[in-house]
């Protein structure tokens, strides 16, 4: 199949920032239909571990078994391990009900209150049988910026107990993914945002007064602009900030200075923000992410459908081939 | 338990009991009143034995109960 004439073009990731839980990187040369891809894959493709199957032996809490059952669920695990692990119900080690490494990870929680003061059970009371799967925040590197810094040591909060009250259960945590229950998703937030390339009319805005000057920076909901000290020149300060809501264009239109700037979005680059959970790392999410694409196109490619339409589709064949 | 709440074992839709043989044992029932244990068979008159009160709460099973986390 003749390339020159294929789709193909080879994107290129830049990483800005990147922390355990929180990645910031450009994609360039690829278009919305990857990034997007990319994006609701992070969000309901990466699989994770939580916990899916409780057996409560004791609730005098307050909160009903099944209350405190959707509440384990929802607690983030370590999900390093999830990758290599089967789903239950392709496990053919086991009944998809106990003990199996395969595919499940044991908790089990035992508490009872026995003072006056009330009792907090919190993610920390939970007893993994594996010491590689626990809830995110009870290995202390969750550092977070000051004063939550100690109220993260607690661990994430289940139910409190007042004297007399207990709580004993079994659970068991399994692999899964978004699409199935939010509670495996490993994203707290995945955005993406085109590149916005700001042009100033430099001419035109000499013709503006230090007071419209401001008035016209102001008119931006976000910092986008400012007023250098100096020169007394309007300058971009922040392009990515600038939100595409069109508000500088409608104030120079008003103050009859049309044309003053001109926005345009480069459609072929894009800016990402990744935040984790804690259940795997954010460079973690956006690479099994990419992973789980390439399968998904392979599952395309490989198909006999795909090879049929060959014919008909020669072009996009040949895009196929090329990879991502 | 707080009393109150009619506990049927069963939890609601995908959760039920796990099968396991118990010992059959008269079924007991805390009074709303005065908190003292009933037991009742079938077609007693739903009273307190102690104190005539006709509110008398069925306690939670002590089997262990399975539901799915979702």
């Amino acid at each position: 199949m003749d390339m020159s004439s294929s789709y193909q073009r080879v994107p290129s990731v830049r990483i800005r920032e990147m922390k355990d839980d929180f990645l910031k990187f450009e994609l360039r040369d690829t278009d919305a239909s990857i990034a997007n891809a990319l994006r609701r894959i992070m969000i309901a493709e990466v699989p994770t571990l939580a916990i899916d199957l409780v057996e409560i032996e004791a609730n005098s809490s307050v909160l009903n078994d099944e209350f405190i059952a959707h509440r384990l669920g929802l607690i983030p695990l370590k999900s390093e391990k999830a990758v290599n692990m089967l789903l239950s119900r392709d496990c053919n080690a086991c009944d998809g009900d106990g003990r199996c490494d395969f595919c499940s990870v044991e908790f089990t929680l035992d508490v009872k209150c026995t003072t006056d003061q009330t009792l907090d059970v919190t993610s920390q009371d939970l007893r993994s049988s594996d010491l590689s799967v626990v809830p995110v925040d009870s290995l202390g590197q969750n550092t977070g910026s000051m004063g939550d810094a100690a109220l993260e040591q607690r661990g994430i909060l289940i139910v409190k107990l007042r004297r007399g009250q207990e709580l004993k259960l079994r659970a068991i945590a399994r692999k899964g993914i978004g699409k199935d229950h939010a509670k495996w998703s490993p994203a707290a937030t995945v955005t993406f945002q085109y590149e916005p390339e700001i042009h100033l009319n430099e001419t035109l805005l000499e013709t503006l007064t230090l007071d419209q000057k401001r008035e016209w920076v102001e008119s931006s909901p976000t910092k986008v602009f400012d007023i250098d000290q100096v020169t007394q020149q309007v300058v971009v300060v922040d392009p990515e900030a600038y939100a595409y809501d069109e508000e500088v264009i409608k104030k120079a239109d008003a103050m009859g200075k049309p044309g003053l700037v001109e926005i345009i979005s480069r459609e072929d680059s894009f800016i990402f923000t990744v935040e984790s959970t804690g259940a795997i790392k954010a460079a973690d999410m956006f690479l099994n992410a990419i992973n789980i694409l390439r399968q998904k196109l392979d599952g395309v490619r490989l198909s006999f459908d795909t090879q049929e339409a060959d014919d008909q589709f020669g072009e996009l064949g040949a895009h196929m081939r090329g990879g991502l | 338990m707080g009393g109150g709440t009619d506990q049927t074992g069963d939890g609601a839709g995908t959760a039920g009991l796990i099968p396991e043989p118990v010992p059959l044992e008269p079924v007991t029932y805390t009074c709303g009143d005065c908190g003292t244990d009933n037991s009742l068979k079938p077609g007693d008159v739903i009273q307190c034995r102690e104190c005539g009160y006709r509110i008398l709460y069925k306690k939670r099973t002590r089997r262990i109960v399975q539901y799915e986390a979702r």
